[in-house]
């Protein structure tokens, strides 16, 4: 290879190593977000339903925090290179979807939108080519709150709340329908997708234990 | 979201992952068929510069060969401009994977051409050139990867050349050529190694077929110092014995 050639191709290369290096110290700060809210949603299965809204409120500040990290991401990536670099923050990325959906979940009931955590998040449309919330990042992030849901399920009757059951499991019944109609190939996601069965079976076996003894002020077809 | 608005939004991701899905696989099978067509015109090239035997100069079945692996490789090329719409912008990266292996075969049929042609290794602006249209705008980016996992393959076919290419009149010279230049090249990536994980694994190929060559290399220098003739005349005479033992054959057959 001619010199100037070899020299090129080599300060490139260190360039893309730069790079590499630069997005992964976002993504630490990124991942310490995430972490700090999944520690502060933990406590979800202890804390007794009126205080709920004030852990809810404290997880908030932090998602708007990763608006910031995320801003860094969209200023590092290259246009166009969002493909290449996301799977370095992807696990980040998909804990923020969980907490941004399981905290408007646990406040209203609903399901956010894509839409909406991508709003939430901070995220621009003129950076789609750069950081985006992708249909998958934000799937998983829905699928892990299925699974914290399930625990939730059995702790909050622990805690005496006997109607949260019931509407975790009209909720992930909704999910799961929406799930179904995806055409899944075998990728982590469909696997993610066949456990949903497992949170659904231990979300009704909860359900018929609380309607069973009549603990709930939910009419259910069992109570009536 | 209430239930029927989670059904739509579902609807409308079903859309975007069969979306994927379907590109996917489209992209896959043009991959396949462009490292069929590339490995196609390796033979080609091999064959050619075999066959166009001892009459012509080495350099013009040399260029011969070039250009016919040229036209060949327009299907290639081709096949890349339809795929350009597919690629396009952000989309690039994210096939980049399925796009890869047939574009790496297809920058080995290249480069062996160009080797043949300019007795150096192609530039990576060239290759870029190769897979852009009439006015310089690429189809999709290649990347220092690509390109530098497609060279490291050339250096297989280099060996190939070298060492089938050594009956005919000139072939150790052209040998102790080839060998010089595979070393080069695999010293050139030995450099690119922490950069590039697949070019480590493909580095150690690099390396049997550069001891492959240099074993080829050493057996000549060692015969020929026997001798204390000029290696042209060391070519006239097993060419003429193995000339003569040909047509003895011939006529064998024909009795």
């Amino acid at each position: 290879m001619d010199p100037s050639e070899l020299d090129q191709i080599n300060a490139f290369l260190e360039g893309d190593s730069e790079l590499r290096e630069k997005i992964k110290d976002q993504v630490n700060e990124f991942d310490k977000k995430a972490r700090k809210m999944v520690g502060l949603l933990n406590r979800i299965h202890f804390t007794p339903t009126d205080a709920l809204p004030a852990l809810l409120e404290s997880v908030k500040p932090i998602l708007n925090d990763c608006q910031a990290v995320i801003k860094a991401l969209a200023d590092s990536v290259p246009p166009n290179q969002f493909w290449r670099w996301k799977d370095m923050w992807s696990n980040s990325l998909r804990t923020a979807v969980f907490a941004a959906v399981l905290v408007e979940y646990l406040s209203s009931g609903q399901l956010a939108s894509l839409q909406q955590v991508s709003e939430q998040l901070g995220m621009k449309e003129e950076w789609k080519d750069r950081v985006t919330l992708t249909v998958e990042d934000y799937l998983q992030g829905v699928i892990s709150v299925v699974n914290e849901l399930s625990r939730l399920a059995v702790n909050s009757v622990t805690l005496g709340n006997f109607d949260q059951p019931i509407k975790i499991s009209a909720f992930v019944k909704d999910l799961f329908v929406g799930f179904s109609m995806l055409n899944l190939k075998n990728d982590t996601l469909r696997r993610r997708f066949d456990s949903l069965k497992y949170d659904m079976k231990k979300i009704e076996e909860v359900v018929y234990d609380v309607s069973l003894r009549k603990l709930t002020s939910v009419p259910t077809l069992t109570s009536t | 979201m209430a239930s029927s608005d989670i059904r739509t939004t579902f609807q409308s991701f079903r859309d975007d992952i069969d979306a994927y899905n379907d590109r996917r696989e489209r992209l896959i099978k043009a991959s396949r068929d462009i490292t069929n067509l590339s490995k196609k015109t390796i033979f080609l090239l091999h064959r050619l510069v075999l066959e166009n035997a001892e009459s012509l100069d080495d350099r013009e079945v040399y260029l011969a060969a070039a250009k016919k692996g040229y036209e060949k490789l327009r299907e290639v090329q081709n096949a890349y401009a339809g795929l350009r719409a597919e690629l396009e912008a952000d989309m690039f990266w994210r096939y980049e994977r399925q796009v890869s292996p047939g574009l790496q075969e297809y920058i080995e049929a290249l480069s062996f051409a160009w080797y043949l042609e300019h007795g150096s290794l192609i530039p990576f602006s060239e290759v870029q050139k190769s897979i852009s249209d009439s006015d310089g705008k690429a189809y999709f980016p290649l990347t220092v990867a690509d390109y530098l996992l497609g060279l490291s393959d050339l250096t297989g076919e280099l060996m190939r050349f070298a060492i089938s290419g050594l009956s005919r009149k000139g072939g150790r010279k052209k040998a102790m050529e080839v060998c010089a230049f595979v070393r080069t090249c695999k010293a050139d990536f030995d450099r690119f190694t922490p950069f590039i994980y697949e070019l480590r694994k493909k580095q150690s190929v690099t390396t049997q077929s550069l001891e492959k060559i240099e074993d080829t290399v050493y057996a000549i220098c060692v015969r020929s110092s026997e001798y204390d003739l000029p290696p042209e005349m060391l070519d006239d005479i097993v060419g003429s014995i193995s000339q003569s033992s040909r047509s003895k054959r011939g006529d064998e057959d024909e009795e």
